[in-house]
């Protein structure tokens, strides 16, 4: 890529580079061709040639492009088994996941995400202390290894993935952006996940806390062999939230280890409606009649719980309000009564 | 009695031990961050967002300072069992306390009066059927959030329901404390004509004779004719 070899930046270097298309739907979409060469070596991908991922472009204009496959083979190859390098294997995970494609009615495959829709081939970014550490490390590297620029992207390389990429934050929000879709989810007749940020789990990940549970930790932990490539649905027996397994996902290491096993026997985790009280919020109820009826009765209790601390709340501080008041105006009548 | 400025000086009777003091104060603080550090948690979006990147450390704190405060206050109120049943003036402060039919009338009494349907208030004794309540009301109070607060420090003993079931009553206690003792008790001894701006009993554990007579004129008339009252 560094030398362009096959002059792909030719044209696609030019910022203005793009065109309007029209997708399944006779939509108008922007297509923006523009490649910013800096940001593109700084990049996961960067030292990939541009032909690894668009294959057939061999043609001007690119009538013959191919849809971009993370399953074919990469030209470059994998030194631990010096053979071509793919992520077939992942897309493969992914496709027996409750994510794949297969999973979805007909017609609302283009719902389901792609590798794309999660990896977007960031640049490699860093804090200035982060930097500073990497290039004290990188001298260490330098004794033995002559390429800066290799010594530098295979630090990147294992570094970024021992850290993680996405903060809990993002991960709540890049989940919320189908499973909090009221009508997608709808379609795909599942749950509606409206009570996460309302647990405590949710309000620590909104104070940027970095420990608790994430939608990822439950539904893929590491831990018992899951990745968020292979995510289950919870109906699945082997899934880590289905049934028996659940307690033993909440018990995973720096979590709730000494967790009894009816710790995980009764209460939702989400989606909730009544299971999160709120006091000055109401939640209504994600589907109404649809709850089974030992949740619908367990979302009674808490209502009712609710609901009785805001009738005393009503009755106790008003009360004492108006009393007050009373006796305030009590007060100054009286020294009103004895001229002072 | 004269002091040097001229002025009579009124006679004052102790209405908080030292003890009680303490333990006042020790309530006072540690409610106050408990009440802080767990209106936290039901803070909107954009007020958490406010702290940026600090968040994470403000929340580890919270935590820590909530659970700190929560031991204080326990302790506090297990020490308040022992001053009431062991010591005289933790004794003779809970006889004093415990409500009786006479409250019950002076409640309908005093309404009446401040209402302008009586001509004078009904004489209360040393607490008032107001301050009485107030006061069971922590007992009360404090028994549902200590024990829901346990329950949730103790998560991994409990069922997820059970757990709701704690966090919901330990969310409506709180809440209801909380605004009652800002519109109750913060308004009865700071805003209250009778002791704007601030009633000093809690300092330095005196009541004015004044006011003695005022709020509290059986209990006054009992001091009297049992002694001649601290004179200071």
């Amino acid at each position: 890529m560094a030398s362009d070899d096959e002059s792909c930046l030719m044209c696609h270097k030019m910022p203005g580079l793009g065109r309007y298309a029209k997708d399944e739907n006779q939509n108008a979409t922007k297509r923006i061709l523009y490649v910013n060469e800096a940001l593109f070596k700084a990049s996961y991908h960067g030292r990939l040639p541009c032909k690894s991922c668009h294959r057939g472009v061999d043609e001007i204009p690119h009538t013959d492009a191919e849809k971009v496959d993370c399953a074919s083979d990469c030209h470059i190859k994998d030194p631990s088994s010096n053979s071509g390098f793919s992520h077939r294997a992942i897309v493969h995970d992914l496709s027996m996941s409750a994510h794949g494609a297969r999973q979805a009615k007909a017609g609302l495959e283009d719902d389901l995400p792609d590798c794309k829709y999660c990896h977007s081939n960031k640049p490699y970014q860093r804090s200035d202390a982060d930097h500073r550490q990497s290039m004290k490390f990188l001298n260490i590297c330098l004794q033995c290894h002559e390429s800066e620029e290799w010594a530098e992207r295979f630090y990147k390389h294992i570094s970024y993935r021992a850290s993680i990429r996405r903060s809990s934050k993002q991960i709540v929000e890049l989940c919320s952006q189908c499973h909090a879709d009221r009508v997608m989810m709808d379609n795909h007749e599942l749950d509606v996940v409206v009570g996460f940020n309302d647990t405590f789990h949710g309000k620590a990940i909104r104070y940027g806390d970095a420990e608790v549970a994430n939608c990822l930790n439950c539904h893929a932990p590491y831990e018992s062999g899951f990745s968020p490539h292979s995510i289950l649905s919870q109906r699945q027996s082997r899934s880590p939230v289905s049934g028996d397994n659940k307690i033993e996902t909440c018990r995973q290491s720096g979590c709730h280890t000494g967790a009894k096993e009816e710790f995980a026997t009764s209460g939702k985790i989400h989606p909730a409606s009544f299971t999160t009280v709120q006091m000055m919020r109401r939640n209504t109820l994600n589907r109404p009649g649809d709850a089974d009826p030992e949740t619908a009765f367990q979302e009674w209790v808490l209502h009712m719980i609710s609901l009785f601390y805001k009738t005393l709340i009503i009755v106790v501080v008003g009360g004492l309000a108006l009393h007050q008041v009373l006796d305030v105006l009590a007060i100054r009548r009286e020294r009103r009564a004895r001229g002072g | 009695m004269m002091s040097a400025n001229g002025m009579s000086e009124e006679r004052k009777f102790v209405r908080l031990t030292k003890s009680q003091r303490i333990q006042h104060a020790v309530l006072f603080i540690s409610t106050g961050l408990l009440i802080l550090t767990g209106f936290m948690l039901q803070g909107e979006r954009w007020v958490i967002e406010m702290f940026g990147t600090a968040g994470d450390t403000i929340f580890w704190w919270r935590s820590l300072i909530h659970r700190i405060a929560g031991v204080a206050v326990t302790i506090i109120c297990l020490y308040h069992i022992l001053h009431v049943a062991f010591t005289k003036e933790g004794r003779s402060w809970i006889k004093d306390m415990l409500p009786g039919w006479r409250d019950l009338t002076d409640v309908y009494r005093n309404i009446g009066y401040m209402l302008g349907l009586r001509e004078q208030r009904p004489k209360m004794d040393r607490f008032t059927y107001l301050e009485k309540l107030e006061y069971f009301s922590v007992w009360f109070g404090m028994f549902i959030v200590i024990l829901t607060g346990i329950m949730m420090w103790t998560e991994y003993l409990w069922p997820k329901f059970y757990l709701d079931v704690a966090g919901a009553f330990h969310l409506g206690e709180a809440t209801l404390a909380a605004l009652a003792v800002i519109v109750g008790h913060v308004f009865a001894v700071h805003y209250n004509p009778h002791v704007y701006p601030m009633n000093r009993a809690f300092i330095d554990g005196y009541i004015k004779e004044g006011l003695m007579k005022e709020e509290h004129p059986l209990w006054h008339e009992r001091e009297v004719a049992q002694k001649s009252g601290d004179n200071v």
